[in-house]
């Protein structure tokens, strides 16, 4: 997958890797001045688990209950929602699935297209591949309709317009309108809104993603807040929603803990303002609803990760938490990672997705302090899968990376005996902890500063 | 539990009214009518139409032919709903014929009329009822008036949904 994969789209943050590209965003104030606003999410996940303690167990086990039989679920789901007459495509690569949307849309004729924020259709780049076959392709949720706009991509998979201030947003929305607009959210919301309106209705097809799809009903749940993601499912003539293989679940039921444990942690709600459970296309006698139901299965190399030590990353329900709490994601920001998903789930999911063609380099920029494990609602161990991904996939050989390998394997090699460890540890109090070529490495790291007498030597003087 | 609801709806920005009889319920509905109205099967209310049309008020009810090309004229929608989760604060809202999705989503206005025998404690209550009920095509579960926090993580109302949910208690 190279070009029109993972990174095929959208102005990213200047830089040849993630280090550079995160040191741009650092240096970008304005940028910087926007990330402050993640503030707003920070204590989100904590409060909500802290409420309801056993929630996240409850999630965990239902998550992982799904993965022991992924393919027998998605089997059940399959055969639900056939009978509840909608129509099921399996894409095994994001090509497949780019395709069979596009064969459907030109089948169907279809001049212009609403799409619901989903994080499956831009891990397909399905907006540009639409746009590309000369269908308008409107993203119709606020942030990525500014995101659109501007020619980028979401930087948060939640706030997708979280890297711009309100002038900034102002600027994107009046270069559109074609007017001046005033910098203030009512006004730009009343203007999208009226704009959005006269898509909606014109719309030919509607695309979403899918949060949650119970296998025992074949129901579709999206949770929105705004009112497009029910636009799109209510307006067009057709629907057409992906899922990636891991949205499935067991139960409609396993809904009453997952919905607001998802919402919890992704916007701090009890529960988002909409939540639409879909069972099929319109019926005789409705007046609204697609008249055609589909749903695009995506699988783009997740079957190749069950049974391995990355299974739970499809445990993600997508939440965002791990994104907000992160110390590097809150100071470069999603475009840095200059990949679909950022962030700690985004480190891992990037080089799995891709087969380790791209963000190879994403799991060395981390401080290791899962604060990502902390907040996951399923407990995924993300600080555990980033420190896997760089056994992996080992850094490219430098003389700073030889060095350091050297003195690690020296210093196993020495405390492997006592002798040794009594001759390094003896050394250390003589210098404090101090010795030469460490700059680089204490520059950022605090070097434990030994005790005066080593705690062998308190023992034998006091109880020996 | 009917007070956590009410408490639930308003912190969602909700106006809610009620309990009410079927008398003061009607009349309740009447008062909030201003321009043209969509009112769907399902609100529990005898002679509505009738009532609103009575008041001067032009109606759009879904055997209308011209239901689809007026509603986007249309100023309140009135429906009803089949169950409504007091905590965290959700109406849900089954698509019948005779009960179109849009008329709570197109309107600025949506005007909601929830039975109290219809609300349960939270969302585990909701799921166990759920389960015995034949699933429509479309539940949605509404909390309150249509929102964003793209905008620099700060709530504004009223994107793309109705920008007031007036909600009215049927006893």
């Amino acid at each position: 997958m190279t070009g029109h994969g993972m990174t095929g789209h959208g102005i990213t943050t200047p830089g040849r890797d993630f280090r550079e590209r995160g040191a741009h965003a650092v240096a970008d104030t304005e940028l910087q001045h926007a990330l402050r606003n993640l503030d707003r999410r920070l204590r989100t996940a904590q409060e909500s688990a802290t409420a309801h303690p056993d929630w996240k167990d409850r999630a965990a086990a239902i998550r992982r209950e799904t993965l022991r039989d992924l393919d027998g679920w998605l089997d059940r789901l399959e055969a639900k929602l056939t009978e509840n007459g909608v129509q099921v495509h399996r894409a095994a690569t994001p090509e497949e699935a780019r395709r069979i949307v596009l064969d459907l849309a030109r089948a169907r004729n279809a001049k212009t297209v609403v799409k619901s924020k989903s994080m499956a259709t831009e891990e397909i780049d399905l907006g540009n591949a639409l746009e590309a076959a000369g269908i308008r392709s409107i993203e119709t949720d606020l942030g990525e309709y500014i995101v659109q706009l501007a020619g980028e991509r979401p930087s948060h998979m939640i706030t997708p317009a979280i890297h711009k201030t309100l002038p900034q947003i102002r600027d994107v929305l009046a270069h559109e309108a074609g007017k001046d607009l005033p910098v203030n959210r009512e006004a730009l919301t009343a203007w999208t809104r009226e704009r959005l309106r006269a898509e909606f209705l014109r719309a030919d097809l509607g695309i979403t993603g899918v949060n949650f799809a119970a296998a025992d009903t074949g129901t579709l749940v999206l949770v929105t807040n705004e009112g497009n993601g029910r636009f799109c499912t209510t307006v067009p003539r057709v629907h057409i929603a992906v899922m990636p293989i891991e949205k499935v679940v067991p139960r409609l039921a396993d809904l009453s803990v997952l919905l607001p444990l998802l919402t919890s942690h992704a916007t701090g709600q009890p529960l988002t303002n909409y939540v639409t459970m879909l069972t099929g296309p319109r019926r005789a006698g409705e007046l609204d609803g697609p008249d055609e139901l589909h749903v695009v299965i995506l699988d783009n190399r997740r079957s190749a990760l069950l049974g391995t030590k990355y299974e739970e990353m499809l445990a993600c329900i997508r939440c965002g938490a791990c994104l907000n709490v992160c110390p590097v994601y809150r100071n470069v920001s999603g475009h840095a990672y200059d990949a679909v998903y950022s962030g700690p789930m985004g480190k891992v999911l990037t080089p799995l997705l891709s087969g380790g063609a791209e963000g190879t380099d994403l799991p060395y920029g981390s401080s290791l302090c899962h604060a990502c494990s902390d907040a996951c609602p399923v407990k995924i161990p993300l600080g555990d899968l980033i420190i896997e991904l760089r056994a992996d996939y080992p850094a490219a050989s430098s003389p700073a990376r030889r060095g350091r390998r050297a003195a690690w394997n020296a210093w196993a090699r020495a405390w492997s005996t006592p002798r040794g460890y009594r001759l390094t540890t003896a050394a250390a109090r003589l210098t404090r902890g101090r010795a030469p070529g460490l700059g680089a490495w204490t520059r950022t790291r605090v070097i434990p500063r030994p005790a005066r007498e080593p705690f062998r030597d308190r023992w034998a003087r006091e109880r020996g | 539990m009917i007070d956590t609801f009410v408490a639930r709806l308003e912190a969602n920005a909700c106006t809610v009214v009620g309990p009410l009889d079927v008398d003061g319920a009607r009349a309740a509905v009447v008062e909030r009518a201003s321009g043209v109205v969509a009112c769907n099967d399902d609100v529990p209310i005898p002679d509505l139409v009738a009532a609103l049309r009575g008041a001067g008020t032009d109606v759009l009810t879904s055997d209308n032919p011209m239901w689809s090309e007026r509603l986007a004229s249309v100023a309140v929608g009135v429906t009803g709903a089949w169950c409504a989760v007091a905590e965290p604060a959700a109406i849900g809202i089954m698509a019948a014929p005779g009960s179109p999705r849009a008329t709570s989503l197109v309107p600025p206005t949506h005007v909601c009329v929830v039975r109290v025998a219809d609300v349960v404690a939270n969302l585990d209550d909701a799921f166990a009822r759920l389960a015995s009920t034949p699933l429509p095509s479309a539940l949605t579960w509404v909390g309150g008036p249509s929102r964003t926090g793209d905008l620099e993580m700060i709530l504004t109302l009223g994107v793309h949904g109705p920008r007031a949910v007036d909600v009215i208690l049927l006893d």
